[in-house]
């Protein structure tokens, strides 16, 4: 009991939260901030190797991009009834994949899933890189690239304005919106850690680079308070914006009138895919990542396994909005809509059909098992599986439902040419490069997110080994004991009023919280007790707790834990930094109460 | 370790807020400005194969637009003359030109053309895209004049482009064609001032039906 | 006065969360009015501990979100059936539903541009040279240290006083900082 073990074990629970902690080996912050940045500094060795066949990918990119422009849009496979060939298949796909970013950064931020961390700052690039990728698609498919402004309501001598009708529209709307909300909140969430690149950077040059792009933030914590705040309203924005994003991507299918296309089951159905294709690919670059850069700890498997039951479940509901559309098909008594989806089963296309069937809807449901779901390498092929799954939903959706269309005469079967290939795997070029670039300079990791949501973040930690959390020792043992216990009496609150709910529960601590006339120094003699005590309150903390604190308590806990968060500081605050006459039944009483 | 940045750095974002805005309005106007026909387009002026010069045929001589534009009442394109029609006056030009003479080069390609049975290749100066379907018999038909869109051709020694003819200037027109009908005989006068007129299309009885212009996008985009 | 023309003020650096959250009720507590804390990532609480008040960024985000959605329609409307009144597929010119996502998109994006812009200019940044960069120290507040500036222009600052008070809030370190 006089030792205060650091949670190692992933059901070791947060002294203060009562939950498994999510950062696993109990790092000091600067030992966080040297594990996500010292990569960075490093000359990567690996990270050419990866690097430069990405560049090799890249370059096809100007390649097809260039003899497209020269020949127009006649190198593609696009026939008559197949109008919407692979870039429209691509750009969904794209954009589906750019979903899991803000997903991560702004729902589990609102549902304050704290897990969000580890792996927020990757998801978001990925995210945007991924939207850039999607929107090469459509801006080329315009034919006359050197008129894709027009897209935009900008002013012209034509004196004609964009269609505001057209679900087309609201696409380049939605997207671009999109696009730089993602980018801003991205760059927000990045300008403390751009602050920590600078001032840990060594050289002139990434001094000044990562100084301008963290435009001078220095930590003042009445700059804190508002950042958090536009933080936390980007989240609430950006959540209604995902959701709207891949609804209007659906809209340019669900608004038009054809057999296949023209279901109300769309939006939401491609939401569920988006953000199933989307953690698909994050967990496709995750699993590598963390093991090249060392952030296990980090990215723990707690993380992987998350993601994993999110997968599981858009997984089911993409299914399940398949075999819903099976079910219409035939329940309307369409015979359209019944000839189409037979004709997807099991005409020309169900070779696509059915490898879109096992990807999406067999693979996830191995997932089930936790033996699957906490094996990065059966993940990391399940991502794969996943990817290329919903590849080829877009595949199914835009060629099954238009290669046999209202005119028998004009049906066609459709095959991509060699400029239809080499433009998407230059996307991926740009994609991966973008990425490796963003691996190279920028942390991958939201080093001060992580920080603030570890134990001792909490100003009300206390650690009893006094780990110092710092590179060196630069304060004298003395100094320490002589700075750290001013006054064992609670400070005098400015607000006297001490919350009713608290009051009730422990009529004493009330008392003790009144506030005392100038607490003394001197009583700094008396700190080790004080320590004790505190040590056995969150001792006596982990006992019930750690079974009680297992898998489902970590998924619904959420809600209370919002509401109860004031409450519980108070409490927390006198449980640790009062030197109650050593009451442990109060200390235990309290202890359950936080969970 | 001194601060990275000197302290006048922090003047550079009010700088930069300053004109972010005005780029941002330049580019607007640029697409606006010199995106457009009227920039790109207007006094466009292709030398021709051979110097003719309606100045001197349509203005001077009086000749009427329809001698050699002969099918633009009855179709959707104005008709090129063929060297035929050149000849039915300059037969004897091109025979007796003296090689040498002042009128030599000028009338050198003319004469090519005669001999070889081969056209003129003349260069196109009012071009539409391929995506804007227009036809000239509805025009002329309306009482659309000449002029109104290809300006006094009868003043210019070498035909350039007068109007944008630009989505927004064809809807202008579309939308209130009266002020550019004319009586259906006067279609072809260059002189005609519709101002000075004072002509009400409504109101004249030569006309069998209102001119309604279509606004819709497959008027002209079929 | 113990304030000299080239000081920016007194920086203290404290090592935990902890320690910094108690100093700051005794800064605020002592009547300081031009000083901050500096933190590597923020520490939740510690606003009530500085007395600070609630962020305006709502107010921003809110105003700016509402006009954004209002231009996104009024932009609609004017273009479809002002400027150019155009009948497609037998719509009405101003056919509302149909502009809903052109409304939503258009608020959502000035919504963000007020949380971005309006949180950077609450902030006064960029603001890429500050006195506090002058110290060597602080280069640590972006990574695991924490710190508390009383700046020299508080009515209340005096260098000897100050910094005296400073140690005793438990302070590893206080140092002067020029401007």
């Amino acid at each position: 009991m006089s030792h205060y073990i650091p949670p190692t074990h992933e059901t070791d629970p947060d002294p203060l939260q009562g939950r498994s902690a999510l950062i696993k080996g109990d790092p000091s912050f600067a030992e966080i901030t040297e594990a996500v940045a010292r990569p960075i500094e490093m000359p990567h060795k690996r990270w050419i190797l990866f690097f430069l066949p990405a560049l090799a990918l890249l370059s096809l990119l100007p390649i097809s991009l260039g003899w497209l422009f020269w020949e127009g849009i006649g190198v593609w496979g696009n026939n008559v009834p197949i109008g919407w060939g692979w870039p429209i298949i691509n750009f969904v796909f794209w954009v589906g994949i750019g979903h899991a970013g803000t997903l991560i950064s702004a729902v589990l931020f609102l549902f304050r899933q704290k897990w969000r961390t580890s792996i927020n700052r990757g998801a978001e690039a990925m995210t945007i890189f991924a939207v850039i990728c999607a929107l090469i698609f459509p801006g080329v498919h315009v034919g006359r690239v050197w008129a894709a402004y027009w897209l935009g309501p900008v002013p012209n001598q034509m004196e004609m304005w964009v269609n505001f009708r057209s679900p087309l529209l609201w696409d380049v709307f939605a997207v671009s919106t999109y696009f730089t909300v993602s980018s801003l909140f991205w760059y927000v969430g990045l300008i403390p850690d751009l602050a920590t690149m600078r001032d840990r950077s060594k050289t002139t040059i990434r001094r000044m680079a990562y100084g301008f792009l963290a435009m001078g933030w220095r930590g003042s914590h009445r700059h804190w308070v508002n950042y958090e705040s536009a933080y936390l309203l980007l989240a609430a924005m950006a959540t209604p914006l995902v959701l709207s994003v891949h609804s209007i991507v659906s809209f340019d299918f669900a608004v038009s009138n054809l057999p296949g296309w023209h279901t109300t089951i769309f939006p939401p159905y491609f939401v569920a895919g988006a953000i199933f294709s989307g953690f698909g690919m994050v967990l496709t670059l995750m699993i590598p990542l963390r093991v090249w850069f060392k952030l296990e700890h980090i990215i723990t498997i707690k993380h992987l396994e998350n993601m994993a039951k999110i997968i599981l479940l858009t997984g089911s509901i993409v299914g399940y909005a398949y075999s819903l559309e099976f079910f219409i098909a035939w329940y309307s008594g369409n015979e359209y809509e019944a000839f189409l989806f037979q004709n997807r089963a099991f005409g020309p296309y169900a070779w696509g059909y059915w490898i879109m069937m096992s990807c999406n809807v067999i693979t996830p449901q191995f997932i089930w098992f936790k033996k699957v779901r906490t094996n990065p390498k059966a993940l990391f092929v399940l991502s794969i599986f996943v990817n290329i799954g919903m590849w080829f939903e877009r595949f199914v959706i835009v060629v099954s439902s238009l290669h046999h269309d209202f005119l028998p005469s004009s049906w066609d079967y459709f095959s991509p040419t060699i400029w239809d290939v080499t433009l998407f795997l230059g996307s991926f070029g740009l994609f991966f490069t973008l990425f490796l670039l963003f691996l190279r300079y920028l942390p991958l990791i939201a080093i001060a997110e992580v920080k603030s949501v570890m134990p001792r973040a909490n100003p009300h930690f206390v650690d009893p080994d006094k780990k110092p959390a710092s590179r060196d020792h630069h304060a004298s043992h003395g100094e320490v004991s002589a700075k750290s216990e001013p006054e064992p009496e609670p400070e005098p609150e400015p607000e006297p009023e001490p919350e009713p709910e608290a009051s009730k529960d422990e009529p004493e601590a009330k008392e003790e919280a009144e506030p005392e006339p100038e607490p003394e120094p001197e009583a700094s003699k008396d700190e080790p007790e004080a320590k004790e005590d505190a040590k056995d309150a969150s001792e006596s903390d982990d006992t019930p707790e750690a079974e009680a604190s297992s898998e489902d308590h970590a998924e619904d806990a959420d809600a209370d834990e919002d509401a109860d968060e004031d409450e519980k500081e108070e409490e927390a605050e006198k449980l640790l930094f009062s030197p109650p006459p050593s009451d442990k039944t109060d200390a235990k009483k309290d202890g359950k109460d936080n969970g | 370790m001194p601060a990275i940045f000197p302290r006048w750095t922090n003047t550079l974002p009010v700088v930069l807020g300053l004109i972010a805005p005005i780029l941002g309005a330049g580019a607007i106007f640029t697409v606006w400005y010199w995106f457009s026909p009227q920039y790109t387009d207007v006094g466009y002026q292709p030398a021709q194969p051979v110097p003719y010069s309606h100045k001197l045929h349509a203005g001077e001589m009086g000749m009427d637009c329809r001698y050699c534009h002969n099918t633009v009442e009855y179709a959707a394109v104005a008709a090129i003359p063929p060297t035929q029609t050149c000849m039915n006056c300059h037969d004897g030009l091109v025979r007796t030109t003296n090689p040498g003479g002042p009128y030599e080069g000028r009338i050198a390609n003319l004469k090519k053309s005669w001999e070889t049975g081969e056209a003129v290749e003349w260069v196109r100066v009012h071009m539409l895209p391929d995506y804007a379907y227009f036809n000239h018999s509805p025009h002329v038909a309306a009482g659309v004049g000449c002029a109104s869109c290809h300006g006094r051709v009868d003043q210019m020694v070498v035909v350039s482009q007068d109007q944008p003819l630009s989505m927004g200037w064809c809807l202008d027109c579309h939308r209130n064609p009266k002020p550019n009908l004319r009586p259906l005989d006067q279609v072809t006068n260059m002189n005609w001032d519709t101002d000075a007129e004072n002509y009400d299309p409504d109101r004249d009885p030569e006309r069998k039906r209102k001119v309604n212009p279509p606004v819709h996008c497959s008027g002209c985009h079929r | 006065m113990g304030k000299r023309p080239k000081s920016f003020g007194l920086l203290a650096e404290y090592e935990t969360p902890g320690d910094l959250y108690h100093a700051c009720e005794q800064v605020r507590d002592a009547g300081y009015a031009a000083w901050d804390a500096y933190t590597p990532f923020p520490v939740h609480g510690l606003e009530k501990a500085m007395g600070l008040r609630a962020s305006l960024v709502p107010w921003i985000v809110c105003v700016m979100g509402f006009t954004g959605a209002a231009l996104g329609f009024l932009m609609q409307y004017w273009m479809a059936a002002v400027d150019y009144p155009l009948i497609i597929a037998a719509k009405p010119l101003n056919s509302y539903p149909a502009f809903v996502p052109i409304t939503f998109e258009p608020g959502i994006l000035f919504g963000a541009f007020g949380a971005v812009f309006g949180m950077l200019g609450l902030n006064k940044l960029p603001q890429l040279y500050h006195s506090l960069f002058n110290s060597k120290n602080f280069a640590r507040v972006t990574d695991d240290r924490f710190f508390i500036a009383i700046e020299a222009r508080d009515p209340r600052y005096h260098t000897e006083d100050t910094t005296k008070f400073l140690e005793e809030t438990g302070a590893l370190s206080v140092e002067e900082v020029e401007d």
